[in-house]
């Protein structure tokens, strides 16, 4: 033991075994040594795994991608995740999250007979012994506001869809609409949480991560799973959302989500400074890894390997992101569905198309944030904004992948956290209202690989309060959405905290076949 | 007095009397009417009896192996005995030593069934089998000397192949009380079970979720106990109609109220409980059929609904009549190794669709589009029947690869977008029986090039944006 140079007494020759301690204590040190070296040793082999994975090695790449350290202490027998289970309909996925709660009732939910009891009060019969939200609990009546938009009917489906929604109107026939969301938390960081990792507390990985983690990348030169934030409107009720939500909890974090910027470079620091050419630059990484591989050894710690795995992809995306960012190829029918808006970075258009270059790339899953839904007052005022921004970027992005031949195995998955309530937050008057938030029923909707189009699955009550018909639990969706991407998701599973851990939780979940093409 | 003690009393007397040589027919006789009141001098009411009768009862099942096996044996014992005859002379003792042993186990059974309070038509039938069983034995016994010495030659054949056929009779009511009444057919082949008139009618549509899913359930689990043979508590659970009549203690299923449902009440107990059900160590339900149950009752307990919210069970659907199956390929996994090396020299990807072989390799280029050539593409030949998919969006290939897509039998998407191919060529593609996708987005084809394309049946998904070929209206053309 070396001596510290401020320590004048101690013996050099000191010897764990001769100190007066607990023999239990003893053991449990020397064990702890023995762990040590353990995990030290293989973390070299997860090493040269990961590196065997960086080169793409299609035999190794199941083998790598569960290669961190817990996989071969726990499930030593595990040597590929064998997924996908069953052929995939969709290779692909873009989840337009629309954070907030979107009002079902003044978008694709059409309760005609609303109108005719305009202020009236919601009988309790229908609300039952809900707990309500503080922001509602306190009211003395719950007066019902009927939507303030016309509905009209669209397409060969004759689906009805709101004023607001022009050209959702469009592509009903391809969508299948899913009016009987349900979720079981009424506020939104639980809310969000959960339909994005399963669970309402943080600390589970997120859709995009399973998928990463499941499924692994189609192009080694863009990270799998990619966020876009759509940047926000002030006059807009902005809710945050956080990292937390493309988090990839306990898998190793080469599974997050990789977020790119709305606004000036779209990744920081990703361009070389001056006088830095690419070999200097390659030549860096190649000793920064040497040492990091070192470090694996020596500690054995699964996030060195991602950050090894990480230094190479952003070297890799040096060239792929600009490439992929450069708009000015774009033809003049791409500004035409997209419109005007599109060409500004960091708005919900912007992002759409992205969101359609990056399918174009193989990038496995993109989710783009869009929020600002929550609107509990001037519903009026503020709802025709975010239809504005959202109703024909969704549109122009379908479209898009129609015509060049992606939505055949692209899923594309349009929800909030929560829906909203058809009673009055505040005051109601003849042409203004607000909505609350509402967790027993909200409509979503899917289309592409997978998804039966031109159908609406469910039905909700006549004040879009319960769940009538064919419930899809938050569960169930994303049990379904797993589906389409060819992934079982009592299967894909991760041993973490005793429990073979899943997306859907430990309940049982059921993918809705109803919602299956 | 209790049963054991006459039973055996009754056993030991008739054995002795065996013993002793000194048969008659009036002695076979009252053993046997003893043997035929028992039910009537005790008789399975269905209520428990003393523990210890079950205690001794359940030795029933470990015992009844041993006769069944004997008894076997006497015949082959005397068809072999005619060529050895030493084995004639042990068939005497096997047969006095299965009839021993039937009549102990019969014994036990009665016990058991007493005991236990079990009854039905199932046990009543397993119990009949068994006396008749053993009278037969005793008739085979008494009728023996007479075929050994050639007097009557045609009597004992007869009662040993009449013993023989109530043995199986016995056994197969016995093993219908242990493990159910479909046990034998329920994983025999569709055909063969039509045949035998096999499968019980549930009482509800063929088709719908109580037929399909819960009334396999109960097949499975509980009818063993609570079906036509044994319906203990009398509770049957064989037919939709029983179900919801309910047992001794009221209605077991309550429409639209799980928690007020004593069927789901007693299959969610811990294993341990002593009302939890199945009883007596058989198969749990597993908890996908537990939640089947509680969402059937959930929804209504309904006898025509043909799904139930929350309800759906994996693998349930039928291929749709609209998409005709998928020829599968061949397995790779020995070509594994090949593709690894391919893949290292050629940055090119073989990508498995799934999990399992039968399903293809997706070839998949996207990292090396921009250098990816004709004869990078020709070196994937060998890999040809394998492949199912070819990503070569933005490839560097031409026209001269169509010489190799057409040796691609089993492709059924390929993407061409973006590359510098003119279309000529596209007729060599109708070689591809299979191929339901094309894309051929940002390329040159002209609506010249593409007209063979139109003699493709199975082509549903055609892609010609930014191309001159592209249609005014809409740049797909679906079949559907």
């Amino acid at each position: 033991m070396k001596q510290h140079p401020l320590c004048t007494d101690c013996d050099p020759d000191i010897d764990l075994t001769h100190l007066p301690l607990p023999d239990g204590l003893k053991r449990e040190w020397t064990s702890a040594v023995t762990r040590r070296q353990f995990l030290g040793r293989s973390g070299k082999v997860l090493g040269w795994a990961a590196l065997a994975s960086l080169v793409g090695d299609f035999a190794l790449r199941g083998r790598a991608s569960i290669a961190d350290a817990k996989s071969p202490i726990t499930s030593p027998g595990r040597n590929t995740l064998g997924i996908p289970h069953f052929a995939p309909k969709a290779k692909r996925a873009i989840y337009l999250f629309m954070s907030g709660g979107p009002p079902q009732l003044d978008m694709l939910d059409y309760k005609p007979n609303l109108a005719s009891q305009f202020n009236k009060d919601m009988p309790n019969s229908v609300r039952g012994n809900q707990q309500l939200t503080g922001m509602t609990a306190g009211q003395s009546r719950f007066p019902i506001a009927p939507s303030h938009w016309g509905f009209k009917q669209y397409g060969q489906t004759g689906t009805w869809v709101s004023d607001l929604l022009p050209y959702t109107g469009r592509m009903v026939d391809d969508l299948t609409i899913i009016k009987s969301t349900n979720t079981d938390a009424i506020n939104h960081e639980p809310a969000i949480m959960f339909i994005n990792t399963g669970n309402m507390n943080p600390g589970k990985p997120c859709l995009g991560s399973w998928l990463s983690y499941g499924l692994g990348s189609m192009n080694d030169n863009l990270p799998t799973f990619i966020v876009l934030q759509t940047k926000t409107n002030p006059k807009e009720n902005n809710q945050p959302v956080s990292s937390r939500l493309w988090s990839s909890g306990f898998l190793s974090s080469e599974y997050a989500g990789v977020g790119l910027r709305s606004g000036g470079d779209p990744v920081l620091y990703l361009a070389d400074p001056n006088g830095v050419d690419r070999e200097v630059r390659r030549k860096m990484l190649d000793a920064v890894e040497e040492i990091n591989r070192q470090t694996l050894a020596d500690v054995g710690d699964p996030e060195t390997n991602a950050r090894i795995a990480q230094y190479e992809m952003a070297f890799r995306m040096q060239a792929s992101v600009p490439e992929l960012t450069d708009l000015s190829k774009e033809p003049q029918s791409t500004w035409d569905l997209y419109g005007p808006d599109a060409k500004e970075p960091g708005t919900f258009a912007y992002n759409c198309l992205m969101a359609r270059r990056m399918a174009e790339r193989d990038v496995r899953f993109v989710q783009v944030y869009k929020r600002g839904w929550d609107v509990h007052g001037d519903v009026v005022g503020v709802l025709p904004l975010l239809c504005q921004e959202t109703d024909r970027a969704c549109y122009a992005l379908i479209t898009d992948l129609k015509r060049r031949g992606l939505l055949d195995d692209t899923l594309v998955v349009w929800a909030g956290e929560f829906g909203r309530t058809v009673y009055s937050q505040g005051g109601l008057s003849k042409d203004n209202y607000g909505r609350d938030h509402h967790p027993r029923c909200y409509t979503t909707w899917m289309v592409g690989g997978g998804a039966r189009p031109g159908i609406t699955y469910g039905e909700t009550d006549d004040y879009s309060y319960n769940v009538v018909k064919d419930p899809v639990h938050v569960r169930n969706f994303n049990a379904t959405i797993l589906a389409c991407l060819g992934i079982d998701h009592n299967k894909l599973t991760y041993e973490f905290q005793g429990l073979d851990q899943r997306l859907t939780g430990p309940q049982p979940a059921y993918v809705i076949k109803g919602l299956l093409a | 007095m209790i049963v054991a003690d006459r039973v055996t009393v009754a056993a030991r007397g008739i054995f002795s009397q065996i013993r002793s040589a000194r048969r008659t027919a009036v002695q076979i006789a009252s053993a046997s009417l003893l043997l035929v009141a028992l039910p009537f001098l005790f008789r399975l009411d269905g209520r428990v009896h003393a523990d210890w009768l079950q205690f001794l009862g359940r030795f029933h099942p470990l015992l009844l192996h041993l006769p069944i096996g004997l008894i076997v044996l006497v015949p082959l014992l005397e068809i072999a005995g005619a060529k050895r005859p030493a084995l004639r002379e042990a068939a005497d003792f096997v047969l006095g030593a299965a009839l021993a042993l039937a009549l102990s186990t019969l014994a036990l059974g009665y016990m058991l069934a007493y005991g236990a309070g079990d009854s039905g038509t199932t046990v009543s039938r397993h119990m009949w089998g068994a006396i008749v069983l053993c009278i037969g034995l005793m008739l085979c016994v008494s009728a023996r000397p007479a075929w050994i010495s050639r007097k009557q030659p045609a009597i004992y054949p007869v009662l040993l192949t009449a013993s023989l056929l109530a043995l199986i009779w016995t056994g197969h009511e016995g093993g219908a009380i242990t493990h159910g009444t479909g046990y034998l057919t329920r994983y025999m082949p569709r055909r063969l079970g039509t045949l035998f008139g096999a499968g019980s009618s549930s009482g509800a549509p063929a088709d719908s979720f109580y037929t399909q899913h819960i009334h396999q359930v109960f097949e499975a689990k509980c009818v063993a106990c609570h079906g036509e043979g044994t319906a203990k508590a009398s509770l049957r659970l064989d037919s939709f109609n029983y179900v919801m009549h309910g047992g001794k203690d009221g209605a077991v299923v309550v429409p639209g109220q799980p928690e007020a449902s004593m069927l789901l009440a007693r299959v969610e107990l811990s294993p341990g409980d002593p009302h939890f059900m199945p009883a007596e160590g058989r198969t749990p339900l597993t908890s996908d059929e537990v939640s089947w149950i509680r969402a059937w009752i959930k929804a209504g307990a309904s006898s025509t609904a043909l799904s139930i919210p929350g309800g759906s069970i994996e693998g349930a659907r039928t291929q749709s009549p609209a998409n005709p199956p998928i020829q599968p390929v061949e397995d790779y996994s020995r070509l594994k190794p090949e593709i690894q090396r391919m893949q290292s020299a050629l940055g090119a990807k073989l990508v498995p669709v799934s999990a399992n072989a039968s399903d293809g390799l997706i070839l998949r280029t996207v990292d090396v589009a921009s250098t990816f050539k004709d004869s990078d593409l020709a070196q994937f030949r060998k890999f040809a029947p394998y492949i199912v998919e070819a990503e070569l969006a933005r490839t560097a290939i031409t026209d001269a690869s169509f010489d190799t897509l057409k040796t691609f039998t089993h492709l059924r998407a390929l993407h061409l977008e973006g590359t510098s191919i003119t279309g000529s060529r596209l007729g060599t593609l109708s070689a591809l029986t299979q191929l339901n996708y094309l894309n051929l987005s940002g390329t040159r084809v002209t609506t010249q090039s593409i007209v063979p394309l139109k003699s493709m049946s199975q082509l549903h998904h055609l892609y010609l944006f930014n191309t001159p070929a592209q249609p005014v209206e809409a740049a797909t053309r679906n079949a559907q």
